[in-house]
Order: C-alpha cells, then structure tokens, then sequence
C-alpha cells in the first residue's frame, strides 16, 4: 500500500520558495531518508504531510486517500525541534499524547508502561519530564511518536543527542517497526545511517527533488572509482599518476582514481612499495554523492 | 471536541496542581484581609491614649471643648485645660517638643468677634486629630452661643448632636431596601476590583502558558494532531476552569466566613453588605466575558513573541481599560445613569468593571446589561478571529518578536 504520496507539491513563504513541485511516495515496510542541506526544504516538506501547512499547490494522499486530519491519528511524528510538558509526569505525558492519538485512557497507560520497558526507562515512568537528562528525554518523545502504532512515521533527525548504545537501540526499533509493515520517513544529515537503513531516499535541494529512488541503484549508477587500500610500508604509491585525490589515515586510504585512472596499475605500484592487505574497488559514499549533487558536480 | 477537552484537561490540572494556583488561592484573600484587618486595628487606635492640652482664656468654652473631644467613644486620651498665658504656651510647646504631651490646642477669644485656634504637634500629617479638634471646637462655640441667647442646654445639646438620616433605595417593584452609600461604594469597588484581577491573571496565564510551549517547541508535536484552533480553544476552557475553580473557592470560603459569628460581631448595622442574586449570577458571566476578551487577545499577542519580557510591552493593552474604568468611579458612583457611565459600561473592555460599579449604586435597566454581554460576545469573536490567526502562524515562526508589519501580513494569509 502507498502510505504517503506528494505529487507536484509546492509551498512559498513570501519571498521565499520552500518546496517546488516535489514529488514522492513511500511504501509501507519501507524506510524512506528525506535528505538535504539546511534549508533545502525538508521541515517544509514534512509539516505539510503532518497538515501543519497547507501546500499552495499540488496534492498529499495519506493511506492511499486524499489528505484527511483523521488519518494523522494513524501517523507517528518526532519533529527536529523536541517538546515535552516539563512539569508533566512521564507517564501522564505518555497518555496524554496517546488519547490525542485516540487511545482509550487505560490502553494508553498499558502501552506507555510496556514501551517504557521495551526502551529501558521503566524506572523514569513517574518522574517529571524536567528531571530526565536530554537523552532520556528524547527516548520518550520517540515512545510517544510510536506508542498508538502509527502506520507511518515520521522521524527528523531521530539519532540526535542520543548516545550510541540508545542510537542502536533506536535503530533496532525501527529497523523492528519497519518489519512489522509500517513506512518510515527520516530526515537527517547522518549519512553513514541512511546508508545502513534506508531503503529508498529523495535528495532535496532548493525545494526541489535533485536525485530520488532506491539506494542501491542510486549508488550503482555511480562509477566505481574509489579505492580503499590497507597497507603496511611506504605510502610513496599515493603518488602514482592514477590518482586524483587521496586521503591517508596511517595504514588506511581512501583514494579517488583520475577519470580514466587504472585500478589494477595502481594495485601493481602498491604492492611493489607496500604490503597491501586489503585493495577494495567501492562505489562513492552515499555522503559524497549528496556533497556532489547538492554542489551540482554529479560525475 | 476530543482533543480540545483533552487539552483543556491538561492544561487545568497542570495549573491547579502547581504552586502559583495553590499561593494565589490562599495568598490574595489573605492579602485583602491582612489590608482590612490592619485598617481596622489603625481605626481602632487612632486618637487613642492621646495627651491634648486645650488652652484658652474662656475656660467655659475649654471645658466643653474637652467634654466633646472625652466624649469620643473610640479615645482614651487625656485632655487637660490651662489658662493662655505665654509662659504656659512656652512650657506645653517645650512638652510637645520632648513628645511628653501630644498636641496643644491653642483658642484665642476676642471679644465681639469668633475666636481663631492653632493647633501644635509633633507630627505634620495629624490629620484625623485635627479634623476631631475642628468638630470639637465649632460644637463647643455653636453651643456656648446658642445657650448665651438663652436656649436650654438640653434642646443645644440635641440640635449640636445631629439627626440621622435612614436611607432607602426605592427598587422598580416599588421594593423598598435599607441602603447605605458607603457600604454600596465598597462592595462595588471590592467586586471590581476582584473582576480586574482575577482576569488580568488569567489572562495573563494563558498568554505565559502559549509563550512556554512555544520556548519548549512543543506546538510541533502537537499540530502534527491537534488543529490549532482546537490547542486554543483547549487552553481558554482549561484556564478558564482554573479561574472558575479559584473563585469557587474564594465564594465558598467567603460565605463560610460571612455567614460566621465572628463576620455578623464585625460588620454591625449599617455596614452590613446586601448581595442579590444578579450579581451572584453577572458576578461568574462577566468573569468569563472578561477573561475570555483577556486572555483571547494575549493568546495571540504571545504567538507573536519569543519571552515573557517581550510581552511585557503589551501590557498597557490590558492595564488601559483597568485604569480607564477605575478613574471614572467618582463619576459612576455619582450618577450611575450619565451618558458616560452608560456608554463605559458597555464599551467591551470596560463593561466588566464598570457595570459592576453601576449595580453597586442600583442595577442598571435590563437591555443595557443585555446589550454590554451581546457587545462583549461580538468583541470576544472578532478577536478571537484575530488572535487564532496570529496564533496558527506566530508559534511556528521562532526567533524575533513579530512586528506590527508581520503581524498584518500573518492575518492576511493564515
């Protein structure tokens, strides 16, 4: 099923031109990185999903219908900017949130208490929200964007401010959520996760879509001009003439052969000046094609 | 309707557990009576334990100046009576002087033509003890006038003491009810004044309220469910159920105390306060009136701002009507049905207040009460229509306060 659908999409704010005409479409069991520099359109592409704004042009089908405030009952959102009722308690907090989701005050107390357990802040149920450290703090307001089991979510930047044992945890809960068939928006500058759990990304620049589809092909359409070498010995190879840029982290290099560079010339130059344990031909990372196409250097 | 009545919930039980509901509620009626009980006790004291010296040269006119100022229930001063001589003034002024005796009240006789006073104390602003000389002096001459053209001391004595006047307010129905200016002017001023604050705080609290949920960017995760329009309905019930509460409380602690032994041994005869049922009523409806046009205002104003301070500028909007409606309550009180007693009491913001300080003084005809609610009604939706357009843009928009400019433009588009 197409969980949520922008088709020609377009919002301007006075002088300034948000989104233009973009659009995309997710799946359910899909995880979906909506990426771009600041200011490239992304919050103003989500807030008009979440009918915090209104498009000026184009339309947002939810649930395969058109866009309908009842249907955001069935959608999780953790915005960028986090906000709790400080003076709230946690689990107050919880079933507040849920029963605006439409959850019955008791189902909401059940589902709070065992999301709780499920994130490892069951001892923090009862405490006020502004006793809890910002990690804390936004482990619940993950919780509370999941608690009414959302059929799409919509997470903005849903790794930040947690350290790295809660980001995995994090990670393993949507990697769960997506499994069990719902459609996951996040937006983030975090390349190196979008590469591990998205599915399918749009690049927005401008307000508009500059490269969308499936991360594979998006990466496979790229010329695999990259080499990672591990080595032991003289790193003097990295001056070889195949090479157009090189970066040399003490035994690891990560190198950019010329246009018409040769890979195999290069193994034999290395390997003469160098004990070379790893010679690995990759596709560019997915942070070097947003730097390209952003920059408007696509190869 | 669900989710505005889960954020009014909200909302009331956040404030009516936190700390400044539970100070207010018991702080301001301790306030009001800490100032009328330290009144009362001063009352009481003044003019007490004093020692006056009256000197003159008739000392028939001294001594009834001394009956009359003894003759005062309240004091339990001491007035002594010397001949006017100038050593004597030397001596007494000397005494006023070490503060061992409290003021000297000098009454030069000349013959054939009224006798001048001048009155010496310690203190510049002795104003109440002044006043009592005056009286004291003026009895004693109109009496020793009188008696010397041969009238009976008894017939002086009874034209001196004054005749009372009962006063009636004469109601449509021909009603008649004991009525006293005084007591009128106070519970008037006491409920106008209770009005005005009970609204500017809730009011206030809602506007404070809107500036900490956008500082804690808490609008987002609820616009992403709640229309905005339903998130400041949600607050206006919740705040204004807080307030309601608050008044519940002060009504029912103040009957209870009202209705006490220890009230009825304080307020005796004439000061006693008669409330009716239209202001029991016009008391909670102008409340909400009030509150509603408040607090709908500043809801909006707020969206418009980043911190408490930046509002701060708008308050002379809410003090202006507040301080419009108190400066005319000479004028209202005076004559309660002036054109412009009317024409305040049913101008929107000062309706409240200043419709109050009409009923005070006699209710004012039923189509004028009707028609103030039916303005305010309308002035509560046209700002509504403001405040909730600047509300939906104004907690989105972070960084600065939003000029005048912005602000026309924000409800333009919204």
């Amino acid at each position: 099923m197409t969980v949520v659908e922008l088709e020609s999409v377009t919002k301007a704010y006075e002088s300034k031109v948000a989104v233009s005409e973009l659009s995309l479409k997710v799946e359910g069991g899909q995880m979906f990185g909506l990426l771009g520099p600041n200011g490239a359109g992304k919050t103003s592409t989500i807030r008009m999903m979440m009918g915090i704004t209104i498009p000026d042009s184009g339309s947002i089908r939810l649930f395969d219908k058109p866009f309908d405030r009842k249907a955001l009952e069935r959608v999780g959102y953790l915005p960028e900017e986090r906000g709790l009722y400080k003076k709230m308690k946690v689990v107050e907090q919880l079933v507040f949130f849920g029963q605006l989701h439409g959850l019955e005050p008791g189902e909401a107390r059940k589902r709070a208490k065992a999301w709780a357990e499920r994130m490892e802040i069951a001892e923090s149920l009862d405490k006020k929200t502004e006793e809890l450290s910002k990690g804390m703090q936004q482990k619940i307001q993950f919780i509370a964007s999941v608690m009414h089991d959302p059929g799409l979510i919509v997470m903005d930047e849903p790794f930040s401010g947690l350290d790295p044992v809660n980001a995995v945890l994090v990670e393993k809960t949507l990697l769960e959520l997506k499994a069990e068939g719902r459609a996951i928006i996040f937006s983030t500058h975090r390349m190196d996760q979008v590469e591990k759990l998205c599915d399918s990304i749009c690049l927005v620049n401008n307000g508009r879509a500059v490269l969308a589809g499936r991360v594979r092909e998006i990466k496979g359409s790229y010329e695999r001009n990259r080499v990672v070498v591990e080595f032991e010995g003289s790193a003097e190879f990295l001056k070889s003439e195949e090479i157009a840029e090189a970066k040399n982290f003490s035994g690891h290099a990560e190198i950019k052969l010329q246009e018409h560079g040769d890979a195999q010339k290069l193994l034999h130059e290395a390997a003469a000046m160098a004990k070379i344990y790893r010679f690995e031909l990759v596709e560019p990372s997915l942070e070097e094609i947003f730097i390209q196409t952003v920059g408007g250097n696509k190869e | 309707m669900n989710n505005i009545w889960l954020i009014a919930k909200r909302e009331y039980l956040e404030q009516v557990k936190g700390r400044a509901f539970k100070l207010t509620t018991i702080g301001l009626p301790a306030i009001f009576a800490a100032i009328v009980g330290i009144s009362y006790l001063a009352n009481l004291g003044i003019g007490a334990n004093e020692h006056l010296v009256v000197a003159s040269d008739d000392t028939v006119l001294a001594k009834e100046i001394q009956a009359r100022l003894l003759s005062d229930k309240k004091g339990k001063s001491t007035v002594d009576v010397v001949k006017a001589t100038e050593a004597e003034r030397t001596a007494i002024l000397e005494q006023v002087r070490t503060r061992a005796v409290d003021g000297l009240l000098w009454v030069d006789s000349k013959p054939g033509a009224l006798p001048t006073a001048t009155y010496y104390s310690p203190s510049s602003g002795d104003f109440i003890t002044a006043g009592g000389l005056k009286d004291a002096l003026s009895d004693a001459l109109i009496k020793e006038h009188l008696t010397s053209a041969g009238m009976k001391e008894a017939d002086v004595d009874a034209v001196v003491k004054g005749i009372a006047v009962d006063t009636y307010q004469v109601k449509k129905d021909g009603q008649m009810v004991a009525s006293n200016a005084m007591a009128s002017f106070w519970k008037g001023y006491v409920m106008a004044i209770l009005l005005s604050m009970t609204t500017m705080i809730y009011g206030m609290n809602v506007a404070r309220s809107v500036i900490q949920e956008k500082t804690s960017r808490i609008f987002e995760v609820m616009l992403a469910i709640a229309k905005p329009e339903d998130m400041l309905a949600g607050k206006l019930i919740g705040v204004a159920a807080v307030g309601m509460t608050q008044i519940a409380i002060w009504l029912a602690t103040g009957t209870a105390i009202f209705i006490s032994p220890l009230a009825a041994a304080a307020m005796t005869g004439n000061m006693k306060i008669h409330f009716s049922w239209t202001e029991g009523i016009l008391f909670p409806v102008y409340f909400l009136l009030g509150y509603l046009l408040y607090s709908s205002l500043f809801a909006g104003l707020a969206a418009t701002c980043e911190t408490e301070q930046e509002l701060q500028m708008y308050m002379p909007l809410a003090a202006a009507p507040t301080w419009l409606s108190f400066a005319m309550i000479l004028l209202i009180m005076n004559d309660s049905n002036s054109v412009w007693s009317v024409l305040a009491s049913l101008f929107p913001p000062t309706a409240p207040i200043v419709m109050f300080l009409r009923m005070a003084s006699q209710t004012p005809p039923l189509w004028q009460i009707g028609l103030s609610i039916g303005l305010m009604v309308v002035s509560i939706w046209g700002v509504l229509w403001f405040s909730s357009r600047l509300y939906r843009v104004g907690i989105l928009m972070y960084g600065k306060r939003a000029t005048l400019p912005e602000i026309l433009r924000w409800v333009r588009y919204s």
